[in-house]
């Protein structure tokens, strides 16, 4: 099955080149239509319940030491009519249960980062399970506090914990300081969140790092699309706040590069960088904003120091003065949920985004994932949740194809690997190991229910606005 | 120009009264009971998370502000009572160490009650009103913090300065055998300072929540500024915190404006300057 998606993404990646962009979105739609139809039975993510079948597997077993034949039988449901067939299984683990730690922020003003990362985490490792297992094998996770020592955190989920792989980590820096590490613990890792574009960039494609993996999107989603939404907002003067790290330093940097290339009568009339975290008071950021006559903001500050600043900017009055705030970050759950229908809006919108956006793309794998994720945990999936749910998918697919956990084969079956996931059709990049797919922007609006929702949407193709190597 | 000036000059004020109102209660505990309270930006932080409770139930800011107060300053109190006390015959290493579990306890009670989000609320309508000013507007909360420090300031001035109470107080901070000699309480005197103290971070955190939302741990980046301020005054020195607070809220906001890059820097390098010329703080005594 696999082979067959493959093919269709191959084929898109050839036509982009010479192709107009209308018939590069076409072939994209057709490769699309044929990867939904390759997932049903050869990805992981499970098909809607719609018919059941049976599938009687004979599976050679090494276990003990001596070779044994099994045969069992796997009821499940796909879609299609009910067939029963003989396969003739070779493919097993090593071992009975497949470990992964996963790393996020479980303490201080982030933690509850680390909770969504865990949500996700959990609900995959629970629905795997159900369904049998990665060929047999259970999925485990050992869960650890990146805040408390990354790199020792992540030494021992490996040495002590005997992990099989390592997925998460929140925090740009963090991922930095943990990728490095993984050529010689020699596990997989594959990030969830942390966005800096130099750990792909660099840990992969310079320094040829193969255990990395990214299946969020980078800073590109921050800084380069965001300056898309800007370049058709009636706003010329922008002032950015920012928080003051690697994340908050490189958005604002692409976001000013790109946006002066896609127009040239913008200006850049403000430019603060916020402690972070740690950053409760944004008046004076604020007021210097207004200060040089800002007419939009943009700002990449995220969790508690996004709520704060949308508050802090309603109660001075920056929402009625200002035309257009950009926040990359907004969508993100524990923002929306935090502030609700007080979410303000600007006379231009107020445009958010976020690593995933739970209605786009409206496809029956994520309108299931996001029932099953409101059902388990009572809420709308956050982005982190459905990245590191489509982390540990990932993973149950390359094993399936190699059967074994030898890391060179893992690592070429996940390069270039087509994932049908909730947030869309993802390719992974063979060059810098990077998920490309589609995450838009919207605005803010308030239409009752739970929570606001975006509208307006400005989607753009990955290939569009991805940077790509050579680096 | 003048005006722009004058709105960072505003909001630099804002933010000072917002530092006083966290360095006020940290620099009298000190002044007094020699104790270094790591835990007082987390009570500072707990009296928001228990006002905005207290709001939603209740949906009364001032009581809000009333509950949070006194409930802050009981459990500052009974963490004097319970642990500290013990520890004031040994290094003040142990009197750091056990503040800082303090710290933390708060900061995973409050996750686990509150949750790990951040939680925020809104300034209440009385306070929401916009105060038009050259062209900006401000909430009159933002006049109300302000005026809010400068009441906290002269109040506790005058409890110690001109009442017998803040004699005694004087007296156990100069010299606790001597105070003890005259059958001054100092225990009853350290225990109400820890009280008055921990009040003071209820009622400043309770009123800053409606503008300054709270997750578990903010007080450990609270706390930082805040000793800042404290050491750049001279621990223990009341009239040097409330100054020292100004010059940095100021400082920092003027530098937002001019200096941007040296924003986060500047506080340190302030601090390290003092230290060096003057170890024992701007207003401290040698």
């Amino acid at each position: 099955m696999k082979r067959i998606n493959y093919k269709y993404m191959l084929i898109s990646l050839d036509d982009m080149a010479t192709a107009s962009r209308r018939s590069f979105l076409g072939t994209i739609a057709s490769g699309v239509v044929g990867l939904a139809v390759g997932a049903g039975l050869g990805w992981g993510l499970r098909s809607p319940e719609t018919k059941e079948v049976t599938i009687t597997r004979e599976r050679t077993v090494t276990a003990g030491g001596g070779e044994r034949t099994v045969v069992s039988t796997v009821t499940s449901t796909v879609p299609g009519p009910t067939v029963t067939k003989q396969v003739t299984a070779v493919k097993t683990l090593p071992k009975d249960t497949i470990k992964i730690g996963i790393l996020g922020i479980r303490s201080g003003p982030w933690a509850t980062y680390g909770t969504l990362i865990e949500q996700g985490a959990t609900l995959a490792m629970e629905e795997i399970n159900a369904a049998g297992g990665i060929l047999g094998s259970k999925v485990s996770l050992v869960i650890r506090d990146e805040a408390a020592d990354v790199v020792k955190q992540a030494r021992e989920l490996v040495e002590a914990e005997k992990v099989d792989f390592l997925v998460g980590v929140d925090s740009s820096g963090n991922a930095m300081k943990v990728g490095p590490l993984m050529s010689e613990l020699n596990r997989i890792l594959i990030v969830t969140h942390a966005a800096t574009h130099r750990f792909t960039e660099e840990l992969v494609y310079k320094q040829k790092t193969k255990q990395l993996f990214r299946v969020s999107v980078p800073v590109y989603q921050d800084g380069i699309l965001s300056a898309y939404v800007a370049k058709d907002l009636p706003v010329k003067k922008w002032a950015g706040i920012n928080p003051d790290y690697e994340y908050g330093r490189v958005s604002w940097q692409f976001f000013r590069e790109t946006l002066s290339k896609l127009r040239s009568d913008v200006e850049f009339v403000s430019e603060q960088f916020n402690k972070s975290p740690g950053t409760t008071d944004f008046s004076p950021f604020l007021s210097a904003a207004l200060g040089a006559d800002a007419e939009g903001i943009f700002s990449v500050n995220w969790a508690l120091e996004a709520v704060t600043m949308h508050r802090q900017m309603k109660s001075l009055g920056v929402y009625d003065q200002v035309g257009a705030v950009i926040n990359p970050m907004g969508y993100s759950m524990d923002v929306v949920y935090e502030l609700g229908h007080e979410y303000p809006t600007a006379m231009h919108g107020t445009w958010v985004s976020g690593r995933y956006v739970w209605f786009y793309p409206k496809t029956p794998i994520n309108e299931r994932f996001v029932e099953n994720f409101r059902k388990r945990w009572g809420r709308y999936p956050a982005y982190s949740s459905e990245t590191t749910y489509t982390a540990l998918y990932m993973l149950k697919a390359a094993l399936e194809t190699t059967g074994s956990l030898d890391l060179d084969a893992l690592v070429q079956a996940m390069e270039d690997m087509v994932i049908l996931s909730p947030a869309g059709a993802r390719w992974i990049r063979p060059e810098d190991h990077q998920a490309i797919y589609d995450v838009p922007y919207g605005k803010i609006t308030h239409s009752g229910g739970e929570i606001p929702l975006l509208t307006d949407l400005v989607t753009r193709s990955g290939w569009e606005y991805y940077r790509s190597p050579p680096f | 120009m003048l005006e722009l000036l004058g709105h960072q000059l505003l909001t630099g004020l804002f933010r000072s009264s917002y530092y006083w109102l966290i360095a006020s209660g940290l620099t009298l505990i000190f002044g007094v009971t020699r104790v270094v309270n790591f835990a007082h930006a987390a009570f500072f932080v707990l009296g928001g998370y228990i006002a905005l409770t207290v709001d939603i139930l209740t949906g009364n800011f001032w009581l809000s502000v009333a509950t949070s107060t006194i409930a802050v300053g009981l459990l500052g109190m009974a963490v004097e009572r319970g642990l500290v006390k013990p520890l004031y015959r040994v290094e003040s290493l142990y009197q750091l160490l056990i503040t800082f579990a303090v710290t933390l306890i708060i900061n995973d009670a409050s996750k686990l009650i509150w949750g790990a989000a951040s939680r925020s609320m809104k300034i209440p309508a009385e306070l929401a009103l916009p105060v038009k000013i050259a062209g900006r507007s401000y909430p009159l909360f933002f006049f109300f913090i302000i005026a809010t420090a400068v009441a906290v300031f002269i109040l506790l001035y005058i409890v110690l300065e001109k009442t017998f109470w803040g004699l005694k107080v004087k007296s156990t901070w100069r010299d606790v055998s001597m105070a003890q000699a005259l059958r001054i309480n100092t225990g009853r005197i350290y225990t109400t300072t820890f009280f008055i103290g921990s009040l003071l971070a209820g009622f400043g955190g309770a009123c800053m929540v409606a503008f300054t939302p709270v997750a578990p741990g903010l007080g450990d980046s609270l706390i930082i500024t805040a000793f800042i301020i404290v050491v750049i005054a001279g621990l223990g020195n009341l009239i040097g915190a409330y100054v020292s607070s100004i010059l940095i809220g100021v400082a920092e906001s003027l530098f937002l404006l001019y200096l941007p890059e040296l924003d986060i820097l500047l506080i340190f390098v302030i601090m390290a300057v003092v230290l060096l010329v003057r170890p024992w703080g701007l207003f401290g005594e040698k």
